[in-house]
């Protein structure tokens, strides 16, 4: 393309100058002038972008269909709207080991020329931290571009149990009993978390295949709490039954805020705050809740140039604005609450600097102190 | 409620729902085909199409036309070639493949369709009958009664030994310890992963599946030199034959398909061990058990009608709950919230309409993919008369590709490729292969289900009235061959070694 274009403005060059011959002198300054300003109008855009005629690869860290890949997919339809020069733009799907595959192959595999982008799982810090020896990534090197969503948290409870709000459980003899897939799964962290900081005791149950499977236990009463995203909670079956019935409470929520439509639930923050938690206690849920700060992170290698880094992110942060966008994305059920590349780098260096003690503390949490 | 049942009818078979249906039906028919291209991943892949569809049953039509087909033509994959065409399809191998190696590929083709019709059919009428107790019917099993029900599919591997019980019951034995790799969901520790971040999701079963039974046909193939059908090229006339033995074994084929159903509608569970249960019983009831594995026709209608009648008791949680009942399901689900639908309890009353489309659609899809096999099976039975060099790269080109599809990884050929020379020893020194694969995809749920029941009841659900029950019903199961021979009323073998 760049050859191309040379050869055509040279031979351009060419057939302007026998026009110029054939002109009175004033009018051929004049010309001239006109021309030279023209080429160096032409000079500064004779750059193709460097995206055009290009295509974008995005390694999703999980197998097609998932939740998790779902967002990159949509975004891979808008990508080439706002990135200079209409990339095309393809998903592939790396899945395995909680996306750590993917991002370690993003990381260190793929060539850092800014047309691999990564969609990988949010708490992969947490294994870094944990100083798993699998992990081959810097959390906080990466080049974050943004997510298109920041993922809070909930728990629910049986409203036939007989704990209607944290100080219940807090002061229960038998815990309450609430199933999770795996100890990777906030199903399990979050629970423990609430341990840690405000001393509630739960029992918890892992080894569920999925979410669902959790729910159909609760349905059939063999564990009575789950914790999870609040984003499922409003847009999913059985929830929404379970709602209209009054079948389950949510008792607590992770976000700074209280989520509009769960006023009643407290923040962890504000239990924090009554239960009178140490500082050690609020540093350490800063560590585990920032996932969900991190949503569904897309991520370049640290190595991709800073120029190709801004492009993209400024492509998110138009696209999370376009109401195109976000009809769609309301059409497939995915809810759009973005945070920009900028807002999460800043986290992600805080995260991973997060002191030895605090550190231990999450990896008891996690269950990979063990 | 009848109302609804012929509404659902009329919408599917409506224009455009009917022309989305045949479209799924003709994508199906080749993902099916394939062998390891499975109706999930090709799921996962159309789902972006189906979000320009406008209604619920219009999309459905789509994607529920596309599964249903999968399952019967990936029967015919197993017995032509001996090579899954699905993983829910590799239990046909073991008595297809050895009929297409006798000539009777006619007749094997013709059985595995019919019965997969059967099975279709019986699988969809279920979905519409448990309507009214679909509820009950999910929450009647929890995390200690599927322990139990685990622990009775475990059981068959001694149906599914063969020639000596010890092989079996090694192999099987094998296929439990390979089901512990991977991360362990009670504490997070690394079990058996080798620091293969591949290991840590454990064993796919698509890439073990494909190796252990395609790689040692594909070389014995190529060993002998000759096309797979081992009997001279005469007319194929056997398919009206296999029909006809579909009727003649008219109770065996429904008893398969309620295995189907009861397996679909347990979570986690489903068509990849449903395949294996019904094969067991199929083969468990023959008169001569040396039969078994020969290329006996019972054993091609068992999990011919199993694995097709699981999807219609897939469907009842994803419908009972709005939780899907297996991952396909889950991308179903999703599909539908794109059309604006909320699967669950609503499907049960405002959309009932919707729910019957789904049996119609199981039932109408099944029908219109027999038509199609009975009209160009003479075609595909003639594949087992070419010459086998040509039909080689063929073959090893679709199952790698086919066990790439499980996680697009390198790591899942190099499975494929150590579960190929396993099997192929296997079968050179009499080893059964199918104890292996049920221990595999066993093992991990057992696992699950027995530390949930722990964790949630202590030891107090051993004396759940249903679990005694299940545990009496297993007692049995085990014991009821053994008490026949006693008693004299038959002197059974071990049914030969399956393959």
């Amino acid at each position: 393309m760049e050859k191309f274009r040379n050869a055509h403005s040279s031979k351009g060059f060419r057939s302007v100058l026998a026009h110029a011959s054939r002109l009175s002198p004033l009018a051929s300054l004049l010309f001239l002038m006109q021309f030279f300003n023209l080429l160096t109008v032409q000079l500064l855009f004779a750059q193709t972008p460097f995206y055009q005629g290009k295509t974008i690869n995005i390694i999703v860290g999980t197998k097609a269909g998932d939740a998790y890949d779902l967002y990159p997919r949509l975004m891979a339809e808008y990508l080439p709207k706002y990135i200079p020069g209409s990339p095309n733009v393809i998903i592939q799907n790396v899945p395995g080991a909680a996306s750590m595959i993917a991002a370690n192959q993003i990381y260190n595999v793929s060539k850092p020329d800014g047309l691999t982008i990564g969609a990988i799982y949010p708490a992969l810090y947490l294994d870094q931290l944990a100083n798993k020896p699998e992990v081959r990534f810097d959390w906080s090197k990466f080049h974050f571009i943004g997510t298109p969503v920041v993922s809070n948290h909930l728990m629910y409870m049986r409203s036939d149990a007989p704990y209607k709000s944290m100080e219940d459980i807090r002061k229960a003899s038998t815990p309450p009993k609430c199933g999770a897939n795996g100890t990777t799964s906030t199903g399990y962290y979050m629970p423990k978390l609430l341990e840690e900081t405000i001393a509630t005791k739960f029992d918890i149950v892992t080894g569920y295949q999925s979410g669902g499977d959790v729910d159909l236990a609760v349905e059939r009463g063999e564990v009575i709490c789950r914790a999870f995203t609040i984003t499922a909670y409003f847009a999913r079956e059985p929830f929404i039954t379970w709602r209209k019935k009054g079948f389950v409470n949510v008792l607590f929520q992770s976000g700074s805020k209280r989520d509009e439509r769960i006023k009643d639930a407290p923040t962890i923050y504000e239990l924090m705050d009554k239960y009178k938690t140490t500082e050690a206690g609020k540093r350490l849920s800063t560590v585990v809740l920032a996932a969900g700060d991190f949503g569904r992170p897309l991520v370049f290698a640290p190595a991709v140039p800073a120029d190709r880094v801004k492009i993209v992110r400024d492509a998110f942060d138009k696209i999370v604005k376009d109401p195109a966008y976000l009809a769609d994305a309301q059409k497939r059920n995915l809810e759009i609450d973005p945070s920009s590349g900028d807002e999460i780098q800043k986290l992600a260096k805080e995260v991973v600097t997060a002191p030895p003690d605090i550190v231990e503390r999450m990896k008891k949490l996690m269950g990979t102190g063990k | 409620m009848l109302e609804a049942f012929s509404s659902g009818f009329w919408q599917v078979i409506a224009w455009p729902a009917f022309g989305y249906l045949l479209l799924g039906i003709m994508v199906g028919f080749w993902v099916g085909l394939l062998p390891g291209i499975g109706g999930l991943a090709t799921l996962a892949l159309m789902l972006p199409f189906s979000y320009t569809i406008k209604t619920p049953i219009e999309a459905f039509c789509f994607l529920l036309g596309m599964l249903a087909v999968t399952g019967t033509t990936g029967d015919l994959t197993s017995i032509l070639f001996g090579i899954p065409g699905e993983s829910s399809s590799a239990a046909m191998i073991l008595d297809g493949y050895p009929m297409s190696k006798k000539g009777e590929a006619g007749r094997a083709l013709g059985a595995a369709i019919m019965s997969s019709l059967f099975g279709a059919v019986i699988g969809a009428l279920s979905l519409a009958i448990s309507i009214p107790i679909m509820r009950p019917l999910v929450l009647l099993f929890g995390s200690p009664e599927l322990f139990i029900i685990t622990i009775m599919g475990i059981t068959f591997i001694g149906t599914l030994a063969g020639a000596s019980l010890i092989k079996g019951l090694l192999a099987g034995g094998v296929g439990l310890m390979l089901a512990a790799i991977g991360v362990d969901p009670q504490t997070g520790s690394l079990r058996y992963t080798f620091g293969f971040l591949y290991l840590w999701d454990g064993l796919d079963v698509t890439p073990v599946v494909v190796g252990l039974f395609a790689i040692p046909e594909i070389v014995d193939l190529a060993v002998r030199g000759t096309s797979i059908s081992q009997a001279p090229k005469e007319k194929l006339k056997g398919v009206m034959e296999g029909v006809k033995d579909t009727f003649r074994h008219f109770w065996l084929v429904v008893r398969c398909s309620l295995i189907g159903v009861y397996f679909g509608v347990l979570p986690v569970l489903g068509a990849n061990v449903a395949q294996w249960i019904a094969y067991a019983h199929s083969v468990s009831g023959l008169k001569d058990r040396k039969q078994a594995g020969k290329g006996a026709v019972e054993g091609v209608l068992g999990p011919g009608a199993a694995n097709n009648s699981t999807r219609g008791g897939d469907l009842i949680p994803t419908i009972a709950f709005g939780i899907p009942g297996s991952a396909s399901m889950a991308l179903l689900l999703g599909a539908l919230l794109i059309v604006g639908l909320q699967p669950g309890p609503e499907m049960l009353k405002s959309r009932l309409d919707v729910t019957f489309a789904m049996v119609w659609i199981l039932i109408i899809s099944n029908i219109i993919v027999a038509g199609i096999c009975f009209l160009i099976l003479n075609h595909l039975a003639a594949l087992t008369f070419i010459r086998g060099s040509l039909l080689i790269p063929f073959l090893v080109v679709l199952v790698f590709i086919g066990s790439f599809t499980a996680n697009n990884s390198l790591h899942d050929l190099l499975v494929t490729l150590i579960f190929g020379s396993l099997g192929y020893f296997m079968v050179l020194y009499g080893w059964p292969r199918p104890p292996l694969i049920l221990g595999l995809i066993l093992g991990k749920i057992g696992e699950n289900y027995l530390w949930i029941s722990t964790a949630a009841y202590g030891a107090k659900w051993l004396a759940f009235p249903s679990v005694l029950i299940l545990i009496v019903l297993t007692v049995i199961i085990v014991a009821y061959p053994t008490i026949k021979e006693r008693r004299g009323r038959a002197k059974y073998d071990r049914p030969e070694d399956a393959i």
